[in-house]
């Protein structure tokens, strides 16, 4: 039909033919013994009844031109759309059940995008201004009314709307109602906010009358302008939010927007823009053009965000966003080609004689200039981001962050987050760098010291997540500063993090044996605050996960571990729980520190505060059953066999528990297998308990490796494992293919993960054809999970998240009534990790 | 924090005025040492009111509890989807949470799939909290609290009350026992599908989720799961219902859904399901709050602007 159209288009003729097919339908009612009983054929339009304001599908037979079928359009959901070409619905009047069967699909979604827009101006109550008008004006009103859904409108949609009145007050309703009523559907609204636009005076003349209204009090006149502006910004025109958005405008159609009909009061938003906000200039600028964009921005996202929230559509709502984001982009590449710009702000940070309170006030405006970047295209982010980092933003956040003020340190560290999040290496090679030269004071001593520091109730885990990022193993692409940071930490800060945890705990024996220097850390504080004691342990967890070398090296070494389940000990049971996590972590590793884990005996406050809970059934409880569980079905047999011969007097009188039996079971089940060598190594191993040298197989294990080749082979023992358990069949019930119980080794980690290793699989596949194969089944899960998660690709990825997911919902939720219009989609690996 | 000023704050976030952020930190901190005694099956008493999702949708949150009655005088159940999608999920969480902190024992929060730290990114709670806090702290501090909240809810033994559904991982209530669910909600596993999973008629057995996370569960899962752990009916929320509450599988399973005019569109009821003492059952349907009553969105930017 397309090619077809082309050529004809001029002609009469062909033209209204094309459309008579597009209108032609058969029409189809149920009958009492279930059948479609079919009533005949003709055209379908959609227009006012005669003498009254309701609007009405009709139906008029092609030969007779009887009418077929009349059928007022209700706001309620009764309308179903099936397939292309079928449109049905229950008429409530008549009781019946009815469809329009079309000739073509494009009259149908025609149709069915006219009823639809019908009932969402029937919900929004639009149509109904005559209330409020004088007679008079209603009758100029119908004589100008032009009728949206004429036949002829399919074709030519304004050759009636020639022109538009003079806007003044009587003529005002009759305008208001042409607009509304041309909103109706895509085609109305582009020719109507031509036709404003053609009229040069219509804003003045809209200004104007809006002033004179607001002078004299006509609440009736005002409450119309309010209409009619809702109304011209919901033509979505980006010519015309040009114009209502200019400096020239925007106050007053703000100012019309606070008449709103519906709201009890008037609104104060001028008022409130001119006398509450603050425009804050921490660095004069001196082009005029940004400073009236960012004012616009400002004025335009208020709009958006406070006055207009519920009433725009999503179309209308994403066309907004998307002028605020262009204007963000516009406003920080003017600043940043500016040279000057950025040399003065950062020269007036490092200046000492500034006052702290503007000192403060660069910070949060450095802040907002680097999130504003994210406007910018990612290749202009990233550029910026290097640039600002080689003019020494760096340098300037260390003086930052030793700053008394609290707010400029989380200013401070929101602006580190948003290095990394552009780079991590930017930030990487500078510590990097820094560590060599010996310069100053270390940037990564800062953080670590920040994260062990009680700042009230200012600052959170951004510390946490810093370091987090910054010593990321995944990050394989970032060979030398990566290892810089990360040797860094584990040679000077990580023992001074344990420290903390093991002089917050309580003063008992462990502590006092410390063999490890104190440094740094003897300054801090022993009654460190539960948030502080909890991000220290996540972080710990952070690294057994992601530089199992160097964590098994200090743990090999030293009395960490013991350090660091001192946190059983605590009276907060979140710390007490973050204890177990630890452990577990460390044992989903399954390397040398398990043996390590037995021949110290660092199971033994676990069990206990799992005993001292008792038959309590909360997060302590669910997490030492999960660890239990977890060393039974990874078959981490010689911890099996510790367990049981430890600590059984203490377990047995959870036997009724079906966890607790399983691991019994367990034990004797290699018991009678006679997988019983172990055990006594393991006792005897247990009564060294005091000795702290190294084994023999631990010191060879020192001298060769390093993080990746463990990495390397915790994989393929991961998918080993994996691969045992496959071929036993044994945990999984009857499933869809989709997952296989290897999944759950990853459900502890960031998702981001587990994309990467699975790719890794494949790399470690030569070993073993059976490997390879799990190798593939894994990638085959990751693609499969990514097409599921590509049912939402509008959902992600934008710059504007909020606004395309309600697209989706949009998408979803039109003529929705059951539960399968509701859903959400899981999207995996798409968001950051935070 | 003493008492007074929790019910001070209550006051303030019923009159939907967010907390300061300090005043957020250490609400959740509370919060989080009653979550860490709370069981993956929470154990409630009957009397008890059983609400579906929310979604941020405060003021008709208000008509809930018109309908309801008060915390504490009405025992409160609410089945996880407090935040994302409407505009006030900040305050509608914030007041879940004080009445928590205040009354532990007469309203239990359990979690639901928009509890995380991924899908409040996209649809809706991350912004909102970047919008009305200048910063993501306050997201940060609730997002660490879901992490803490109950998986699922048992009633006098005889109702299991979770947000999505079942998992082909759990047999048994007692499988539930041992998730350590100090963690995101994981994109598979046992946790993910009590959060994720919806009933489904045409479905025999388990079946892929059109969401991309959970199962699909026939009627004769549910049956078995019943017969199995002894209970009486399933409650659950998760799913738009347009009428408020749907039963299916012959009553065996029941979808409660607490968010009226859905998305502030979709132009359904709302439900709240009632059992007495002796668990006789009585839903509750409601509608939207009138528009005179919301005011204006308090989405207000913050009021110092640089650029």
């Amino acid at each position: 039909m397309g090619e077809e159209q082309g050529p004809r288009r001029k002609e009469a003729g062909p033209d209204d033919a094309l459309h008579t097919s597009m209108q032609r339908v058969k029409v189809y009612r149920l009958t009492d013994d279930g059948k479609w009983d079919d009533q005949g054929t003709g055209h379908v339009t959609i227009d006012y009844v005669e003498g009254s304001r309701e609007i009405a599908l009709t139906v008029v037979d092609e030969e007779d031109s009887d009418t077929l079928l009349i059928h007022h359009i209700t706001s309620d959901d009764i309308y179903r759309k099936q397939e292309e070409t079928i449109i049905s619905w229950r008429d409530p009047e008549k009781a019946r059940e009815l469809a329009l069967s079309f000739q073509e699909a494009a009259g149908c979604s025609y149709i069915w995008e006219s009823v639809c827009t019908v009932q969402r101006n029937l919900q929004f109550n639009v149509l109904d201004v005559q209330e409020a008008s004088p007679p008079a004006a209603f009758e100029s009103l119908e004589a100008s009314r032009n009728p949206p859904f004429h036949d002829e409108s399919l074709s030519s949609t304004n050759r009636e709307l020639k022109k538009l009145p003079p806007l003044d007050l009587s003529s005002l309703s009759s305008i208001l109602k042409t607009i509304l009523e041309c909103s109706m559907t895509e085609r109305m609204r582009v020719s109507v906010a031509e036709l404003i636009l053609q009229y040069h005076d219509f804003f003045p003349q809209l200004v104007n009358l809006f002033r004179t209204c607001e002078s004299s009090g006509n609440m009736n006149a005002l409450h119309m302008i309010f209409r009619l502006v809702k109304g011209i910004i919901l033509l979505n025109s980006s010519a015309i939010f040009d114009k209502i958005f200019s400096d020239d405008f925007i106050l007053e159609i703000i100012g019309a927007l606070e008449y709103d009909p519906e709201a009890h009061n008037v609104q104060n938003h001028r008022s409130y823009l001119k006398e509450h906000v603050v425009f804050k200039e921490a660095i004069p600028i001196k082009n005029a053009s940004v400073v009236s964009k960012i004012h616009q921005t400002y004025r335009i996202g208020y709009i958006k965000d406070v006055i207009l929230p519920r009433v725009l559509d999503d179309a209308t709502m994403a066309s907004i966003a998307a002028i605020v984001h262009a204007n963000n982009a516009v406003v920080v590449c003017l600043l940043k080609d500016d040279a000057s710009f950025v040399k003065e702000l950062f020269s007036k940070m490092r200046s000492s004689n500034i006052s702290a309170e503007s000192k403060c006030e660069l910070g949060l405006f450095l802040l907002e200039f680097c999130t504003l970047s994210k406007s910018l295209q990612a290749v202009q982010q990233l550029r910026l981001a290097r640039d600002l980092a080689s003019e020494g933003v760096f340098d300037i956040m260390s003086d930052v962050l030793q700053s008394q003020d609290k707010v400029l340190v989380s200013a401070g560290t929101d602006i580190l987050v948003y290095f990394l999040d552009q780079d991590p290496n930017l930030l990487r090679s500078y510590i990097a760098r820094q560590e060599n030269s010996q310069e100053g004071n270390s940037l990564l001593g800062l953080l670590v010291q920040g994260m062990v520091t009680d700042f009230g109730e200012a600052m959170h885990c951004q510390f946490l997540e810093i370091l987090k990022i910054l010593m990321d193993g995944f990050a394989t692409n970032t060979p030398t500063h990566y290892r810089g940071v990360i040797d860094v930490f584990h040679e000077k800060h990580l023992d001074k993090l344990v420290d903390v945890i093991a002089l917050a705990s309580s003063p008992m024996d462990i502590t006092q044996s410390t063999s490890s220097p104190v440094g740094i850390g003897a300054r801090v504080d022993r009654s460190a605050k539960t948030e502080i004691l909890s991000n220290i342990c996540e972080l710990l967890c952070f690294c057994v996960v992601h530089h199992p070398y160097k964590i098994k090296v200090n743990f090999l070494r030293s009395n960490s571990m013991e350090k660091i389940l001192t946190l059983t000990r605590r009276r907060e049971k979140v710390l007490v729980v973050a204890a177990v996590r630890f452990m577990r972590t460390v044992i989903a590793r399954n390397d040398e520190l398990l043996s390590h884990v037995i021949k110290f005996n660092l199971l033994k406050p676990i069990i206990e505060v799992f005993v001292d809970n008792g038959d309590r059934y909360n997060m302590l409880h669910s997490g030492v059953l999960e660890l239990l569980e977890y060393i039974r079905k990874e078959n981490l047999n010689s911890l099996v066999i510790h367990v049981i011969e430890s600590f059984w007097d203490q377990l047995v009188r959870f036997e009724k528990l079906g966890s607790i039996q399983a691991f019994k079971l367990k034990y004797q089940q290699l018991m009678e297998s006679g997988e019983t060598t172990q055990s006594t190594s393991v006792v005897d191993m247990r009564n060294k308990t005091e000795e702290r040298g190294l084994d023999k197989e631990e010191e060879d294990y020192f001298n060769k490796g390093s993080d990746e080749e463990d990495s390397a082979k915790q994989t393929t023992c991961v998918q080993k494992q994996s691969l045992d358990k496959l071929a036993k069949g044994s945990d999984i019930h009857q499933l869809p293919a989709r997952r296989s119980d290897s999944a759950d080794k990853q459900g502890s980690q960031p998702p981001a993960s587990s994309t990467k290793s699975s790719v890794g699989n494949g790399d470690v596949g030569e070993e073993d054809p059976a490997t390879l194969c799990l190798g593939l089944l894994f990638v085959l899960l990751a693609l499969l999970g990514k097409a599921l998660g590509l049912a939402a690709p509008a959902a992600v990825g934008s710059a504007d998240r909020t606004v395309k997911c309600w697209d989706l919902e949009t998408f979803e939720l039109i003529g929705s009534s059951g539960p399968e219009n509701s859903r959400e989609y899981f999207v995996p690996n798409e968001v950051v990790w935070l | 924090m003493g008492t007074s000023d929790l019910d001070r704050q209550i006051e303030q976030l019923k009159r939907c005025e967010p907390l300061t952020e300090a005043e957020v930190k250490a609400l959740c901190l509370k919060a989080m040492e009653i979550l860490v005694e709370e069981s993956n099956v929470q154990r409630v008493d009957a009397p008890v009111t059983i609400c579906g999702d929310i979604h941020g949708q405060f003021y008709d949150m208000k008509e809930l509890f018109k309908v309801g009655g008060d915390c504490p005088k009405t025992n409160y159940l609410f089945l996880g989807d407090f935040v994302d999608r409407g505009f006030y999920s900040v305050e509608t969480f914030l007041l879940l949470l004080a009445l928590k902190v205040r009354y532990p024992d007469r309203i239990t929060l359990i979690r639901g799939n928009h509890e995380s730290r991924q899908i409040t990114q996209v649809y809706g709670f991350y912004d909102e909290c970047l919008r009305k806090y200048g910063s993501v702290n306050v997201w940060r501090y609730c997002t660490d609290i879901f992490d803490y909240l109950s998986l699922s809810a048992l009633i006098e033994n005889k109702i299991f009350s979770v947000h999505g559904g079942l998992s082909p991982n759990i047999t048994t209530l007692d499988q539930i026992r041992v998730i350590d669910r100090k963690q995101e909600v994981p994109h598979d596993g046992a946790m993910c599908d009590l959060l994720w999973s919806d009933p489904e008629d045409a479905v025999d057995g388990w079946g892929l989720s059109p969401r991309g996370a959970g199962f699909l569960f026939g009627g004769n899962v549910v049956s078995s799961f019943n017969h199995t752990n002894n209970i009486d009916y399933i409650c659950r929320a998760h799913q738009l219902v347009m009428e408020g509450f749907k039963w299916m599988f012959n009553n065996k399973i029941v979808t409660v859904w607490s968010a009226p005019n859905y998305c502030y569109r979709c132009g359904n009821v709302a439900a709240i399901l009632e059992l007495d003492e002796n668990l006789n059952k009585q839903f509750r349907v409601f509608e939207a709050a009138p528009h005179e009553s919301r005011g204006v969105p308090s989405k207000r930017p913050a009021p110092d602007y640089f650029l």
